[in-house]
């Protein structure tokens, strides 16, 4: 029989009731940007309309734009309409989620806005229950980070009340290189400690890649095979159809190395590499991955040269249209040298994946939208079938398909239907959207309601963030030391230069076809 | 067999020889794989045998239907065994077919297998020689047995002897029967080895939510002990009085078992109305009212349950459920804070998605196994 304390909700008991976050109140820093009326709010609309949060949850949008409570919901209202596709039936629950809906116009770089805030928080708590919950989104640009973080601790906004949970999600880029994200660790743990700390990729936030981390360690079959002794290479490919959509200035400064495989593609390298946690917390899942991340060997000289390319497309078909160069682009300059195709080659210096190679390549304006992990074991050690011909003995490979179509799949050879030993091989696959019928939660879902129930799993950990720029930060030097000499160049629409196609080829092998 | 939906790509359900079933079934997939529709490109998908008891025609035929919509979400094998052990001659038929759904641009069509048998006479007797076989190696079974009580006759041990989940329903109950005191009964015989889950139970899974998280704030969790009276009111005179009754109870019986109500009695206050049960918390008597409310144009998804804690420092939270059956409305009135209102989404969801997220979850629920136990004390009485 359950006991009622002051510390359980006895009701809470079961398996059948997922667990609901505190009441807290929720800040966007950035609320008149993109991602808070395409992403966030839709996320929380949703969240909400589907009693995944508690009663009295309040958001307070912050940004320098004028607009007054009423104007704020009014936007945020219409952009969940467009962005949810909904319905005149949901009105209702938007109007009762509106009315949790603040905002705050003024200068975030004026200790006085914060004074502001913290009353109308206290407002909250009173009214709307909301215990001095506080959570707060750094969906500006990263150059306010630091002076946000700054003014929160300064106005005591960092530290929790008693019995009360304060937390941070900053979005990335964390950083545009090792020293700008030690620097920014350094403010930020100067103000929060780094159990507060939500350092967003909402890659991690994907199905498939929570799903990798089941595959691995809820199977038992796949685990002893997981190692150099039957590995051959793995490939990581994260390939986008779109260019940079309008945003050249912005991608002017990050380029696709730090847009792309500093962040998304060394997350995804590392959990396809660490060893098995003790448990699946935060900390045991996030140590793991920053010990195999210490453990990738640093392109370093030359090696840098032999093991890197970089490109930018050209002028190209995408989609049955014509699309310009990259140089071409809007706020893109004529003589650019910013990448916007990457591929690398990476070793992992541990027992367990010595010797075994890691290609990784990301870019824009390719052939199609796919991410995909290929992890291709090694050949059969002897060829016993003398008339099926080399041809017919592919390797095994095993594909993890993070988006679009979420699932994995498994190549193996099998014997054509005939009196001849003819051997191809076949495809056994799982797809999510096939096995289990009902879509998966956005990544952004997933995430805001881990960080507001404190599971920090998902979420990039300092050291892991210092860690990816490490390996990323000698690249980039190297390149920029290079200027034009040596960037390639590859048409919209195709699936990367040459060059890429070099680089795994002098190996003996070639890329999956994704 | 009339009925049975049809299957796309693969033809008519045929009926088959019930001695050569997985025989008749690989047939059935080469067709499929060979057909001028189907171009080679399905997709046999299975994570679990659903075995189905129903008890006629007309249920069968409702139970194709939803099993159509369930294999969209839970690949299955499905094997309806419809019993007509009343019939005047004897003997087993079958049927095959497959549930295939469209696939979407660039995707396989995937497609799952319906085996139907009809059961006349004494020949009932030997259904599960017939059913065993067929079963999926490896894969869970579940059992859902689609009928008005849940009474499986001796023969069926031996299938509930591999059987890991029953799925009943007790909307389906007739009231003033004791339906919901037999399961309490069987599932206290079974002592563990086969997990019950109800239907309706997962029905009421949305409002045990909601009030769950009335109390998850600190401050509000004493609240809990404080509690003095809860009222659930439904429509009287609508089509889902069983299903509302049923749920009433097993809400009751949740929140007793959860907050350590010990059951006193039970008294009916009006001649109209259902019983008030009583309950010992720590702090007191506690009172569970169950109100019928008439409904003009009811249609049985009106539902209200108020949970209130009198005294110096009284509270009331309430959850209500309009005509449109989608609305919930929520209030937490405590001292200190303003009243706290809102919509959330509760849909008044099909049998086959009922019966989906059952297929799922796929665990023993220990809390309802408590709630239907005190329920079983509580009308029993």
């Amino acid at each position: 029989m359950a006991e009622t304390t002051t510390l359980s909700n006895p009701l809470r008991e079961g398996i059948r009731i997922h667990s609901t976050p505190a009441p807290c109140a929720m800040v966007i820093f950035g609320a008149s940007g993109d991602l808070t009326k395409r992403k966030l709010i839709p996320a929380l609309f949703y969240l909400s309309r589907e009693r995944m949060l508690p009663a009295g949850f309040s958001v307070i949008g912050c940004a320098r734009t004028p607009a007054t409570d009423d104007s704020f919901r009014e936007n945020m209202s219409q952009a969940v309409k467009q962005y949810l596709k909904l319905s005149s039936d949901s009105d209702e629950f938007l109007e009762s989620f509106s009315k949790g809906i603040y905002y705050i116009a003024d200068d975030f770089n004026d200790a006085a806005a914060y004074s502001k805030l913290k009353a109308l928080l206290d407002q909250l708590d009173h009214e709307r229950g909301t215990s001095g919950n506080r959570l707060f989104y750094l969906a500006t640009p990263p150059s306010f980070f630091p002076v946000i973080v700054k003014h929160l601790g300064a106005a005591g906004l960092a530290k929790p009340k008693p019995e009360s949970w304060t937390r941070i999600i900053i979005e990335k880029p964390f950083g545009r290189d090792l020293a700008s994200a030690r620097e920014l660790n350094r403010v930020v743990t100067e103000v929060f400690s780094e159990e507060q700390v939500y350092r967003i990729d909402h890659y991690l936030g994907k199905e498939t890649v929570q799903n990798l981390l089941v595959f691995r360690y809820a199977n038992g079959i796949f685990e002893p095979f997981w190692n150099r002794r039957y590995i051959d290479h793995v490939e990581l490919s994260v390939a986008e159809e779109l260019g940079v959509e309008g945003r050249g200035s912005y991608y002017e400064e990050s380029g696709l190395m730090r847009d792309m495989i500093q962040n998304h593609v060394m997350q995804l390298l590392s959990l396809v590499t660490m060893e098995p946690p003790a448990t699946f917390d935060a900390t045991s899942v996030r140590d793991e991955k920053a010990k195999v991340l210490r453990a990738v060997r640093p392109l370093t000289g030359e090696q840098i040269d032999e093991f890197t390319v970089r490109a930018q497309y050209g002028e190209g078909w995408v989609g049955g249209k014509k699309v310009p160069a990259y140089r071409a682009e809007p706020k893109v300059s004529p003589t650019s040298v910013t990448e916007t195709y990457a591929a690398a080659k990476f070793y992992i210096d541990n027992w367990r994946w010595a010797d075994v190679p890691f290609y990784l390549r990301s870019g824009k304006r390719l052939a199609k939208r796919v991410s995909e992990i290929s992890i291709q074991f090694r050949r059969v050690p002897h060829m016993l079938f003398k008339g099926a011909g080399s041809d017919g003995i592919e390797p095994n490979v095993l594909s993890v398909n993070v988006q679009p179509n979420e699932g994995i799949s498994l190549k193996f050879c099998a014997k054509l239907p005939g009196a001849s030993m003819q051997i191809r091989p076949v495809q056994m696959m799982f797809r999510y959207g096939e096995s289990f019928g009902a879509p998966p939660p956005t990544a952004y879902e997933t995430l805001l309601l881990d960080c507001m129930l404190g599971d920090a799993t998902l979420f990039n950990r300092s050291d892991a963030v210092e860690l990816s720029w490490e390996l990323v930060d000698p690249i980039l030097a190297r390149w920029r030391e290079l200027g034009p000499k040596g960037l390639a160049t590859y048409a919209a629409g195709s699936w990367g230069p040459a060059e890429a196609d070099a680089l795994i080829e002098r190996d003996g092998r070639q890329w999956q076809r994704v | 067999m009339a009925g049975i939906i049809e299957p796309v790509g693969i033809g008519e359900p045929r009926p088959v020889d019930v001695s050569n079933l997985e025989g008749e079934l690989s047939a059935l997939w080469r067709t499929a794989a060979e057909g001028p529709t189907a171009e080679g490109a399905v997709t046999r998908a299975c994570t679990l045998t659903l075995l189905i008891y129903v008890e006629s025609d007309e249920a069968a035929y409702e139970v194709t239907n939803l099993v159509a919509e369930v294999t969209r979400q839970n690949p299955c094998r499905a094997i309806i065994m419809m019993l007509e052990p009343e019939a005047s001659s004897s003997g087993l038929e079958a049927w095959v077919s497959a549930h295939c759904h469209l696939p979407v641009a660039g995707e396989k069509q995937v497609c799952s297998e319906q085996i139907t048998i009809r059961a006349r006479g004494e020949a009932e007797q030997g259904l599960a020689s017939v059913v065993l076989p067929l079963t999926v190696s490896g894969l869970p079974i579940f059992l859902w047995w689609r009928a008005n009580s849940f009474s499986p006759p001796a023969y069926f041990d031996d299938i509930l002897r591999v059987t890991q989940h029953v799925i009943v329903d007790s909307a389906r109950f007739s009231p003033g029967t004791t339906h919901l005191q037999d399961l309490a009964a069987w599932l206290h015989k079974s002592a563990g080895k086969i997990q019950l889950t109800d239907l309706n139970w997962n029905r009421i899974t949305p409002w045990r939510q909601l009030i769950a998280q009335c109390f998850d704030a600190p401050e509000r969790r004493p609240y809990l002990d404080r509690l003095t009276r809860v009222r659930i009111e439904y429509e009287q005179d609508s089509a889902r009085l069983v299903t509302q009754r049923a749920q009433g109870l097993l809400l009751s019986g949740w929140l007793a078992s959860r907050l350590g109500w010990q059951y006193v009695k039970s008294e009916r206050q009006e001649a109209v109305q259902p019983r008030t049960f009583y309950f010992k918390s720590a702090n007191g008597m506690v009172t569970v009212e169950r109100n019928l409310k008439r409904v003009d144009n009811a249609c049985g998804v009106c539902f209200t349950i108020e949970l209130i804690a009198e005294g110096a420092s009284s509270a009331r939270f309430s959850f209500s459920r309009g005509p449109d059956g989608k609305v919930v409305k929520t209030l937490a009135e405590v001292p200190g804070l303003l009243p706290i209102g809102r919509s959330v989404r509760v849909e008044v969801l099909g049998e086959a998605e009922i019966l989906n997220e059952e297929l799922k979850l796929g665990m023993r629920d220990q809390l309802y196994e408590e709630a239907l136990s005190l329920v079983a004390r509580m009308i029993g009485a």
